[in-house]
């Protein structure tokens, strides 16, 4: 008997320690061809390189992150099918992507007990309870200002701009985007804020997401008088309408979402985005401090030379692989290890969160079981474009408060 | 023995229920019979899940296909808006069963029903169009369809997408893509069925007729508007249950994934496949299904042994759709009566091996 319970108890010392040496299967849904694959490539590389940097420091106590980034373009149905695969690699936790297939995969994940740490910072995915809207999302995640509480900054900036400028009528507030979940999601939000702000809201404007000729939108954005537009797209096709707005004549204030403007897209847009505005959700490339020094050593994972400038998003990405993975490190030491529910519990341990070796990179994040939203501070930076002369500096920071009626719009 | 297995060399058949036999010989019949029975004890045989999730795109894809194979194959119509029939299907099962609780595998027949009624109403400029400006008409059909997929909130929750609820059965959920697999197959072998016997009846041969010279159908008293638009609405049937069971399978319907390019991608299956040939659009979706996953085995393979090359991995997205498109020109070239003549170009080889003339 003894003998027999030894032998046991020997098997199972094994077992847990090949256990611990066994990687942590962890899924990456990037889009690098489609439609939002302007920010989105860079987004990737932010993660791939995040997770390979941690990796390299030796992963989540002894054991690595197994990953693999799948491209899905986009398309809403491929990273449905690709979630399926996730499921038979049982992937612990998931870094995804966009508006639409993240809120198409809500119900899934909850159901599945995956945390889903998404690039879509949908103001739809922070109520984890369903307290104050249709649909509880208890496993999304995501590191940075919502896309509503973004908008709800531009349009403070904006009615104090309206005031110190003097203007005497209403201020007319436009909202312009494509028909797509992720231009979508702040928009009635946005709107309602607007409105409590004193703007006057108009039509909104519909521009695709995929870069084009925009004149036609262009026109109407002129005759529509508006003074403020906000640009609910990604960069590329923000690039494309500031450029041909300039064309047409159109020169409202634009302010750009979080994915719709960036370093590299001011250079391309060139004069046109010169005092464009917009959301910034980390710390910037040209920032120099200690957290951004990790941030400039994880870069060298994909390019050793280091010379390569990152735009935001990057940086975003960075943020939010090590808030999944300070979450493992704590879940490791719970009963059960790293698993998904787990790691849910983890995220709700820390108040005023900052991963370690990244201060001054990523915003202090709080989740908590009924609020998902990380963060409610807001930087709102400005762009000033002279020929070849780009520079971009802070001009707003903006607290939104946490209205209960706000979680999960 | 010999007899009732072989088919013999030139033409001996004395009656038309001969002629139109489904299966030319007993063994033909028991290979069909062995292959469904090898088909249902797959999931039992622990196939892998992603084996499995392939199979059933086969399977939700070839019953679309179908119905454009009678369309386009029999019918000799063009239709380059199947993909908005595809999606109308897995919308209408969607919001049938969300808005008004009908149960989803009741609801994937209806929505079919429902596309079907779609389709006799897009189907109507086929009275008078023929050849390019069908193709047009249907075209049109395709945007008008995508776009109301992506504003219609009512029905198709809009550019959010619509969630499309489990099919269960006597209290069963049939969440498991084993479970699914099966619910799969029984409406591939039901209306393969429907199919091939469809293509044996008086409708079917007037099909026929119509493809082959419309003129002479009309003289022989068929009638043509009748027709082309009963074909049209035949195969948005398909079309709508292949969608219906595409869009419970994934659990969620979104407007983008019906687009111009599935449309495309329908006819390059029946084109490779075979056109008016119904085992040659099961060999045409297998082909178009596996084609990317084979070359992603490949390109896998070749980063493995590159390493993780960027351009390796950019490359494998471009060389995943341009293989597609390079597979149609190929076969459009070397083998214009598709797969399944390719088949019986082997079946007749070893048949006469080694006596081939």
């Amino acid at each position: 008997m003894k003998k027999s319970l030894l032998a046991s108890a020997a098997i199972l010392l094994a077992s847990t320690m090949a256990h611990a040496a066994d990687p942590i299967p962890v899924g990456h849904i990037a889009d690098l061809t489609g439609a939002t694959g302007s920010v989105g490539k860079p987004y990737a590389q932010g993660i791939a390189d995040a997770m390979k940097y941690i990796n390299s420091k030796g992963g989540v106590g002894g054991r690595t992150l197994a990953f693999e980034t799948t491209d899905y373009a986009y398309e809403v149905p491929r990273a449905m099918a690709h979630y399926k695969k996730l499921l038979d690699q049982k992937v612990v936790a998931i870094q995804g992507w966009g508006t639409g297939d993240t809120e198409a995969l809500v119900s899934f994940v909850a159901k599945d007990t995956i945390p889903y740490f998404s690039a879509s910072y949908s103001g739809h995915l922070t109520d984890p309870q369903g307290k104050t809207s249709a649909k509880a999302s208890p496993y999304n995640f995501f590191y940075g200002p919502s896309y509503s509480d973004g908008c709800r900054a531009l349009v403070e900036w904006a009615a104090d701009d309206w005031k110190k400028k003097g203007g005497t009528a209403k201020a007319k507030f436009v909202h312009m985007g494509d028909n797509h979940p992720y231009p979508n999601a702040p928009k009635d939000a946005c709107g309602a804020y607007a409105k409590e702000k004193g703007l006057e809201i108009l039509n909104p404007i519909q521009y695709s997401l995929k870069p084009g000729d925009f004149k036609a939108q262009c026109l109407s954005l002129k005759e529509s008088g508006a003074n403020y537009a906000y640009l609910a797209n990604t960069s590329g096709s923000t690039i494309a309408l500031l450029k041909s707005c300039e064309t047409v004549g159109a020169k409202p204030q634009y302010m750009g979402n979080v994915w719709g403007m960036d370093e590299a897209s001011l250079k391309a847009a060139g004069e046109a985005a010169n005092g464009m505005v917009w959301v910034v959700g980390a710390a910037t490339w040209a920032d120099n401090n200690a957290g951004m020094n990790l941030v400039r050593e994880i870069s060298k994972m994909s390019d050793p030379s280091g010379t390569e400038p990152r735009p935001g998003h990057y940086i975003r990405a960075v943020c939010s692989a090590f808030y999944m993975k300070e979450a493992m490190d704590a879940a490791s030491a719970m009963p059960g290890g790293v698993t998904g529910p787990n790691i849910k519990k983890a995220m709700y341990t820390k108040k005023d969160w900052v991963p370690a070796g990244l201060d001054g990179v990523c915003l202090p994040s709080t989740w908590k079981e009924d609020d998902h939203r990380g963060t409610t501070s807001v930087m709102v930076y400005q762009a000033s474009v002279k020929g070849t002369d780009i520079g971009m500096k802070k001009i707003f920071t903006a607290n939104i408060p946490r209205r209960t009626e706000w979680l999960g719009w | 023995m010999i007899s009732t297995s072989l088919i013999p060399c030139g033409q001996y058949k004395t009656s038309y229920a001969k002629d139109t036999t489904l299966f030319d010989t007993p063994v033909t019949r028991a290979f069909c019979v062995v292959g469904v029975l090898v088909l249902l004890t797959l999931p039992q045989l622990g196939i892998s899940n992603y084996h499995l999730t392939l199979l059933i795109q086969i399977g939700y894809l070839s019953i679309a296909a179908l119905g454009l194979n009678i369309l386009v194959g029999s019918t000799g119509q063009i239709s380059l808006g199947h993909a908005g029939f595809f999606g109308f299907g897995a919308f209408a099962s969607a919001w049938l069963h969300n808005k008004f609780g009908i149960p989803v595998l009741l609801a994937m027949p209806l929505a079919a029903v429902m596309t079907t009624l779609l389709g006799l109403l897009f189907g109507i400029p086929a009275g008078r169009l023929k050849g390019l400006y069908l193709a047009i008409a249907t075209f049109a059909s395709q945007f008008i369809l995508e776009d109301f997929f992506a504003r219609a909130d009512w029905f198709s929750g809009g550019s959010a997408g619509a969630m499309a609820g489990t099919a269960s059965l006597f209290g069963f959920d049939l969440t498991g893509d084993r479970s699914y697999f099966y619910l799969v197959l029984f409406w591939l072998v039901t209306m393969v069925l429907l199919a091939s016997n469809l293509l044996r009846s008086r409708d079917g041969r007037a099909f026929v007729a119509v493809r082959d010279h419309y003129l002479s159908a009309e003289v022989m008293g068929i009638n043509l508007t009748k027709y082309r638009i009963l074909s049209f609405g035949i195969s948005s049937f398909y079309a709508g249950l292949g969608g219906a069971l595409y869009g419970h399978y994934l659990g969620f319907v979104s407007a983008e994934g019906f687009t111009i390019l599935l449309s495309i991608q329908f006819l390059g299956m029946i084109i490779i496949g075979g056109m008016g040939s119904v085992m040659g659009t099961l060999m045409g979706t297998a082909f178009m299904v596996l084609l990317p996953e084979v070359l992603e085995i490949g390109f896998g393979a070749l980063r493995g042994i590159a390493g993780d090359v960027a351009w390796v991995t950019s490359g494998l997205a471009y060389a995943k759709q341009a293989s597609i498109g390079l597979a149609i020109i190929l076969f459009l070239i070397f083998e214009p009566d598709g797969l399944v003549h390719r088949w019986k170009l082997i079946k007749s080889y070893w048949k006469l091996y080694p006596f081939s003339y």
